[in-house]
This record gives structure tokens, sequence and C-alpha cells, in this order.
């Protein structure tokens, strides 16, 4: 069983009537990138907050590295935090922000270190100069600077990628993706599903402050992925007859009436054509897309319809 | 604590504004000797205070007690701005989510505040020290033991108010709010309402023990009783809006 690193119970937050997360569920494994997606005022940033520390729960729980929340706060120094806007002093110079942090946590000799993380967010060259005259891109890119700084096991970030050019995405992307590979974890939220598309290996969809679903990377390219969807009574008999007579073998039975057919290839003509052959009825059969702004839309709108 | 102690320190130090309110104020504590040496004479011809012959113990004194508290207003401006700054930025959301860190932020925050009190002590005795020395011709200090006594007294009353107003900046999250309030209390309004509201009611005399009232009295500090009554309000004061702001920070949401 994977180290669990974050586990989210029942989390709750209310700010007077106003519930904006509803008992979520979620569970961070040691080295994944987990994806939060929603829409803007989803409840992403008050959750990431809550596992930060930073806004209490109004109920539930929350367990770090199999302990729970309550039973100490050491463990929220073993995480980088970058939410929302980067925090930083305007009047300091990057160095100036991240020495003071490193005072902060009680760094030894930290100078060296501030040196390397300014490179590897590429501003080494950004010298005496103030974090007021910073665009926005830069400034994130201190604010992830500042959120590894101490080398934490877990990296939460909000919208990191806001505000940066094309250059600085792809970068920052291959940053994730570089530190993800040297073992730490990762949680991400974005509006941008094409990005997190790019780097998580598991996304949790929140729709007005409730978890609509967890699901792996791997599953949701197999949902989204091009399908021939077949529905029929006697699934039995069709399976076979797919596999011996259509030679086909990659195929999911999704429910009793229906199964998914991915080979590469297959025709829909063809389906029907020997499946009748053999005598087998078809209640539908049909092409299907979908890519993932479709299937998140549809999760949120099947949310938002059980709500209404 | 040591570290976000050692962390306000640095900013601390790299603080423009603070140098720039202690050079305002040695300015304006050396101008107002000057101004109060142009009308020495006509104020001692008046019955006044004869402030050309009052010793250091009695011009400090003599000048805390004449309404509005000008270092109480450099105190509201730096405690305000200090922690504001911090504040505003977000910066507190790097290491707020450290063990005990909303406990020891304002911690440090107080120390800090009584590093900048005792940088605006000894800023005006260095500019009462020059300005009585030019234009009074008078640099005598008067009795030690009651000059330390005053300075102890007065250093932990000017801290409490400082306290005060952190606590004040903690609760409202706004700077310009935090430096309104500072003023009012600095213009000592409270205590004149305090006083009104006493003059109604026969025998309670509670407005001797509010903070900015025992800080512009004009006490005997050779009295052990009158010094009592100052470290006991000081004290007061120190401990419960220490104790108010960090349990504020405690439960505060960091949206």
């Amino acid at each position: 069983m994977p180290d669990t690193i974050i586990e989210m119970k029942n989390l709750t937050k209310a700010y007077g009537s106003k519930t904006v997360v509803k008992s979520i569920d979620l569970s961070v494994y040691r080295g994944e990138i987990v994806g939060l997606i929603g829409k803007n005022g989803a409840g992403k940033s008050t959750l990431l907050k809550m596992v930060a520390g930073l806004v209490h729960p109004t109920s539930g729980e929350l367990h770090f590295f199999n302990r729970a929340s309550a039973d100490g706060q050491s463990f929220f120094e073993r995480m980088g935090v970058l939410i929302e806007q980067a925090g930083l002093y305007p009047h300091y110079s990057a160095f100036e922000n991240l020495k003071l942090l490193a005072i902060a946590y009680g760094l030894p000799n930290a100078n060296a270190q501030i040196d390397r993380l300014l490179k590897t967010v590429g501003l080494e060259n950004s010298g005496s100069a103030k974090v007021k005259s910073f665009s926005l891109g830069m400034k994130q890119r201190l604010g992830i600077a500042a959120a590894l700084l101490g080398s934490p096991d877990v990296l939460l970030l909000d919208e990191p990628v806001n505000g940066l050019d094309p250059q600085g995405i792809v970068e920052i992307r291959a940053l994730i993706r570089e530190l993800n590979k040297d073992g730490l974890t990762i949680l991400i939220s974005s509006h941008i599903l094409e990005e997190l598309s790019k780097i998580a290996t598991k996304y949790a969809i929140i729709h007005q402050g409730e978890m609509v679903e967890v699901i792996s990377a791997d599953d949701l390219l197999h949902k989204c992925e091009e399908r021939i969807e077949l529905r029929l009574e006697a699934i039995e008999a069709a399976i076979p007859v797919l596999e011996r007579e259509l030679k086909i073998t990659d195929y999911k039975v999704s429910d009793n009436n229906t199964v998914y057919v991915y080979e590469e290839g297959a025709q829909i003509r063809q389906i029907s054509k020997t499946l009748i052959e053999h005598g087998i009825e078809i209640d539908s059969i049909h092409k299907h897309q979908q890519s993932l702004e479709q299937y998140f839309l549809a999760r949120t709108e099947q949310a938002g319809e059980r709500h209404a | 604590m040591l570290n976000l102690l050692k962390m306000d320190a640095y900013r601390f130090i790299r603080n423009k504004t603070m140098y720039m309110l202690l050079l305002l104020f040695c300015a304006f504590q050396i101008f107002g000797i000057f101004m109060m040496g142009q009308y020495s004479q006509e104020m001692e011809a008046g019955g006044g205070v004869a402030v050309g012959s009052l010793d250091a113990s009695e011009f400090i004194q003599y000048t805390l007690s004449q309404p509005p508290s000008w270092m109480l207003l450099y105190i509201t401006v730096f405690v305000v701005y200090f922690y504001m700054s911090e504040y505003q930025s977000g910066f507190g959301k790097n290491y707020m989510s450290m063990r005990r860190a909303r406990i020891y932020t304002i911690l440090a925050k107080i120390w800090i505040s009584a590093l900048f009190v005792g940088l605006l002590f000894l800023t005006m005795l260095v500019s009462d020290w020059i300005g009585r020395g030019l234009f009074f011709d008078n640099t005598t200090w008067g009795d030690a033991g009651y000059f330390v006594k005053l300075l102890i007294g007065q250093f932990l009353l000017h801290w409490a108010f400082a306290i005060l107003m952190l606590c004040i900046t903690v609760l409202c999250k706004n700077l310009l709010a935090g430096v309104i309030i500072g003023f009012v209390l600095a213009l000592n309004i409270p205590g004149m309402l305090l006083g009104a509201l006493e003059s109604l009611m026969n025998g309670v005399n509670i407005s001797q023990y509010w903070l900015v009232n025992t800080l512009v009295a004009v006490k005997d500090f050779n009295d052990a009783g009158e010094f009592a009554q100052t470290l006991l309000v000081a004290f007061v004061f120190i401990v419960l809006f220490a104790a108010i702001a960090v349990r504020h920070k405690i439960r505060e949401d960091l949206n």
C-alpha cells in the first residue's frame, strides 16, 4: 500500500452560513501529482489553505504522514506553499525575500541554497531589483522558489502558472516534473485543464465545494480516449465474437449492457455486421470521443443537477 | 521564536521608515525645545513652569504631560506599519504554518516594538540633551535614581501602548483604521471620556488606571505607591493585550 502523505476526511469549511468546502475526502500518496480541478470559486484555494494550515477547518480531519493534524503542527514544516499570489515584500529583492524566509526557517548557511533556487526558477540575474518592479510571472517564480526553500516533502501550489508567459509555463511545468521525479509529492490546483493534464498523475474534481470525482490520470485518459460504445443485452455472447471474429483485445466492459472498444482500426459497420451475423441484437452503437474539458464540464454539470 | 524574532529584527534594521521616524522625532523634539526657549520668559512671567531650569527628569515629565503625546503618535505609525507591511504583502503565509508560528510572530513583534520604543527613548534623551544644551544652557540630569525609575516606568508604559496598538492592528487588519485609532488614543480622547463619565458617578475613580492617563500624569517616582501603580498599569496592559493579540492570531483564518 502506498504511503499516505495527506489524508482529508470530511473536511468542511464554512464562513458564517456559507459552506465553501463540503465534506471533502481525499488521499494524496507519496510521489503523486494531484491536480485539483474546479471552476473559479469552487473551493480549491480554501481547501489548499486548510491543508497548509492557514485556514482552520470548521469540521473534519486532516492527517499528515499518517498522523492527525491535531497531534501537533511540526509536519506543516515539511510543506512548501504557494497559494494565490506569492507572499513577498515589494520593497525587498528576490534574494532578500528568500533570506528573510530562510531566517524564519532557521536554515544555516542559506545563501548558497537561495542562489541555487533563484537559478532553478530563472531569477539568478534579478540582482538587487525590488520585487515591486517584477512582472507577475517573475513574482510567481519567486513564490515557487520560496515554497521550495527548506527542501519540503510536499508542495502545495495554487494556480502556479497564473501570469506566466508560454515559455515560463513550459519551464515551470518542467520544474514541477523534475521535482516530482526527485520524490516531491505535489498538490496543485488549476482551472486550466490542458495545463494540469500534462503533469498530474491523479485528478480531483471539485465543484461548489464538493468533491465530484477522484480519478487517476490513466483512467481519465481512458475515459476521454476515442472509443466505440456498444450497448446490447447479450454481453456474454458478444465478447467471444469480438475477440475471436474481430480480433479485438483492447476493450472494457463498463456495465452489464455496455462495452467500450478502444481497438485501433475497429469499425462500427464491421462490428455491427459481425454481431448481427451471430444473432446478437444491438441496442445502440456509436463512436465516442471526449476532451478533458468536455469530461470536466459533464461531471460538474451532473453535480450541479444533483444539487438542483 | 528566536528565528521569527531574528527575521523581524532583520526587517527592522533595514526599515527606512523606522530611521525616518526617529530622525523626524529628533528634529521636532529639538525644534520644540527651541520654541520653548523663545517663549520661556513669557511663560515664567505668566506663572508657568520655568522650563529652562528643569533637570532632565523634570523636563521629560513636563514634555510627556503635554498633549498630544508625540511619542505615542510615532509608536502608532511604526507598530501599525510594521505589522501591516507583513500582513498586506502576505509574506506571513510563507511561514505561518510552522509550529507555533502564530504565537511567535506576535511575540517577535512585541519584542521589536520594545526595541523601537527603546530607540525612541534614546532619541528623546539625546535630542533633549542637545536642545536643552543649545537653547537653555542646561544639561543637568538630576537625581540618577529618580531618573532611572522615571525611564523604566515611562518605557514600560510606552511599550504597553505599543502592544495595545499591535493588538488593535491585529484585530482590525487595516492600516488607516489602525493609525486613526492610534491617534485618537494618543490624543487621550478615551481618557477624557472616562473622566467625564466619572464626574457623573460619585466615588468612581478608574481613569487613573487608564494607560494614557497614567502615561501623561506627572508623578513622583520616588513615591513607592506611585511607582508601583505605574508598573501595575503597564504590566496589566502588556499582558492583557499581548494575550488578546496572540489568541486572535491563533484563531485567525489567513485568507
